[in-house]
């Protein structure tokens, strides 16, 4: 095993814009031993290092039989604009994976519907990799809801072709430029859920984006008749340490890093409608 | 296991045989206050009393004849054990790359003098935050593995304490290599380990007889008795869930200074944050290379940018810090770890600067409005 209290290098492989303000990372692990290694689930994050300026908590999108392994990164702070200002041979640090990731077990016997908002899709993707490199259940069952901002805002949107062989794909965006070409829907995942047929007792949700969207689509859900214990959710805190140990990513009685990001909805319902928890 | 008395005179020889393996961590007075640093044993203060209420400390000098008559000072042995501030690791950023190296320390072993029943509760509250984790806390282990201590059963409560309440104290009852008991005339020796016993082999002790163990409960059976503060814990954690909505939190909201003063005297409170400390070079200019020390420092809930990421902070009001902080005590700790965050030592109630006493906002809590 490798420590993960101090980071290890980590080479760009090579890099893919996705939106203005979102880019794809492939990483190489530069330590053969460390990469023998570094195992992940899918929903599992790594903590990015740039020396002198800190670290951030990103999670994980490539698939866990995937060559590469890919970060999904928004400028948002100094750590973000530090790593979108880099090229490929240019060197990180990484520590991790921390956490708990997607219970994929839920995903074998069940329809899968996967509900992301923005950035959310990032964690998701590892998912959505999982899924259609194994292609064995009967195509169609499971679901993508994805919604954004515009449509320049779609993250992986080339990728979405390709999942439709596997998915049903429903992308939405609050806001369409007329001008721009855009087939798809105009507001918010909540809308899109309503025109989706889905088996609400045969069907887990996996779900990821701001707190916000997760609580309308849970509210939806719920009333559709879907059960809580059926229904988990990426939460995002401002996770420092990874290890459980810095209190930061404290959301309410939970450690975001040790025992998310991924929960259960019945294990957290009671402090997501607490403000401020 | 040891069971004796010792002359009061006598208490010297346990800290010399200590002073050659350890470095001794103990309580002296320092500008007017009953601090915890390397000591001798001519620091330890004898006499001394202190006189604690809501947001007060004050010393008084020459009130007894007792060694151990005071209570607990502001800092807790977390000071020693995960520093306020620590060096993580170093880093080198190269053109073409990073290299990083863990710090590890190999310092003397510690030896705490005067540990009392709440702060050794503490210790054993902090063990399961940095040893029981996913990632062991390596510097914590290390420096923890090594400790001797030597406890102190408290004879007099601080006017703060509610450590009977919480289940910790006054007794010393684990966690110790030498418990002292403070008698009339002698002090009464425990020893709790194989270390303890073989610190005090070859001891010019007497046994002790059945009166020393009355004249130990009597005293600590007075502890309790003058114990003024108390705290009524069987409905927690669900009390506190119970009322996060009560009007009671914006009252506290409106006194408090989100100084962070109750997160830094608290033995249990283990927040920190980390940062890089890169010399003035690296941010001048575009240096491509540079070393540095990634640090860990101490952190507090109250403070503002404690949960801030991009674009938002999940608690922006004063009244959800407060409630964080208090609800990690008394609840949340007790999902995440088995036990309140509690240990009654009363320090965030004397060290606040206008007062905000725990047990009385729990009382609060209680009170349907």
């Amino acid at each position: 095993m490798y420590d993960k209290s101090v980071p290890f290098e980590a080479e760009i492989k090579w890099m893919k814009k996705e939106t203005r303000d979102t880019a794809t990372y492939a990483f190489r692990i530069r330590d053969s031993v460390v990469r023998k290694a570094y195992r992940f689930e899918p929903g599992q994050f790594n903590m990015i290092y740039v020396p002198g300026i800190g670290e951030s908590a990103i999670s994980i999108s490539s698939g866990t039989m995937d060559h590469d392994l890919l970060h999904t990164v928004r400028v948002a702070g100094d750590v973000t604009t530090a790593v979108s200002r880099m090229r490929p041979g240019g060197v990180v640090g990484l520590r991790g994976p921390f956490g708990k990731g997607w219970p994929l077990e839920e995903s074998e016997s069940r329809d899968l519907m996967i509900i992301a908002g923005g950035v959310g899709i990032a964690p998701l993707r590892s998912v959505m990799r999982h899924i259609y490199l194994r292609k064995k259940k009967c195509p169609g069952r499971d679901i993508i809801i994805y919604g954004s901002k515009t449509p320049k805002d779609v993250i992986y949107r080339n990728e979405f072709p390709r999942y439709r062989d596997v998915f049903q794909v429903f992308l939405t965006v609050d806001k369409a430029d007329p001008e721009e070409h855009w087939k798809w829907d105009v507001g918010l995942v909540t809308h899109t859920l309503d025109k989706v047929s889905f088996d609400p007792l045969g069907t887990t949700v996996f779900l990821c984006g701001p707190e916000i969207m997760m609580q309308a689509a849970i509210k939806k859900l719920v009333k559709k008749g879907m059960p809580g214990e059926k229904i988990f959710l990426s939460m995002e805190r401002n996770m420092n340490c990874g290890t459980g140990i810095c209190g930061h990513c404290f959301f309410a009685n939970k450690f975001v890093c040790k025992d998310g990001a991924v929960f259960r909805y019945t294990d957290v319902e009671e402090f997501l409608a607490t403000s401020e928890a | 296991m040891i069971d004796a008395i010792i002359k009061k005179d006598h208490l010297n020889i346990i800290f010399d045989r200590l002073k050659g393996r350890f470095r001794v961590i103990g309580p002296k007075v320092e500008d007017g206050t009953i601090v915890l640093s390397e000591i001798e044993f001519s620091d330890i203060p004898t006499g001394y009393r202190d006189c604690q209420e809501r947001g007060v400390y004050r010393l008084e000098e020459g009130v007894t004849h007792e060694v151990f008559s005071f209570s607990v000072g502001p800092q807790s042995f977390k000071t020693f054990l995960s520093p306020s501030v620590q060096e993580v690791f170093s880093f080198e950023k190269l053109k073409k790359g990073i290299v990083t190296e863990e710090i590890i320390r190999k310092d003397k072993p510690l030896a705490f003098v005067g540990v009392r029943a709440c702060d050794l509760a503490a210790l054993k509250l902090l063990d399961k935050v940095f040893l029981e984790g996913p990632v062991v806390d390596k510097q914590y282990r290390d420096r923890r593995k090594n400790i001797f201590v030597v406890a102190v059963n408290c004879i007099y409560p601080g006017g703060n304490c509610f450590c009977d309440s919480m289940g910790t104290g006054p007794e010393v009852s684990e966690g110790f290599d030498i418990v002292l008991t403070e008698l009339a005339e002698h002090f009464l020796v425990e020893t709790g380990s194989d270390e303890g016993e073989k610190i005090f082999t070859e001891f010019g002790s007497v046994g002790a007889d059945d009166s020393c163990h009355r004249e130990k409960d009597a005293l600590i059976w007075r502890c309790r008795e003058l114990m003024g503060k108390s705290m009524k814990t069987g409905d927690l954690p669900d009390v506190i869930y119970r009322n996060m909505g009560h009007p009671r939190w914006q009252e506290i909201a409106e006194k408090d200074l989100e100084c962070g003063n109750c997160t830094m005297v608290c033995p249990t409170c283990f927040c920190n944050s980390a940062y890089d400390t890169v010399p003035v070079s690296a941010i001048s200019g575009n240096a491509l290379e540079f070393s540095g020390v990634r640090i860990r420092k101490w952190d507090s809930c109250f403070s503002h940018n404690f949960s801030r990421v991009h674009g938002g902070n999940f608690r922006p009001s004063r009244r959800a810090r407060y409630r964080h902080w208090m609800t990690h005590k008394l609840a949340y700790w007790i999902d995440q770890f088995g036990s309140p965050g509690c240990v009654g030592c009363g320090r965030c109630i004397t060290w606040c600067p206008v007062g905000i006493d725990i047990t009385r906002e729990l009382q609060e809590l209680r009170r349907v409005r």
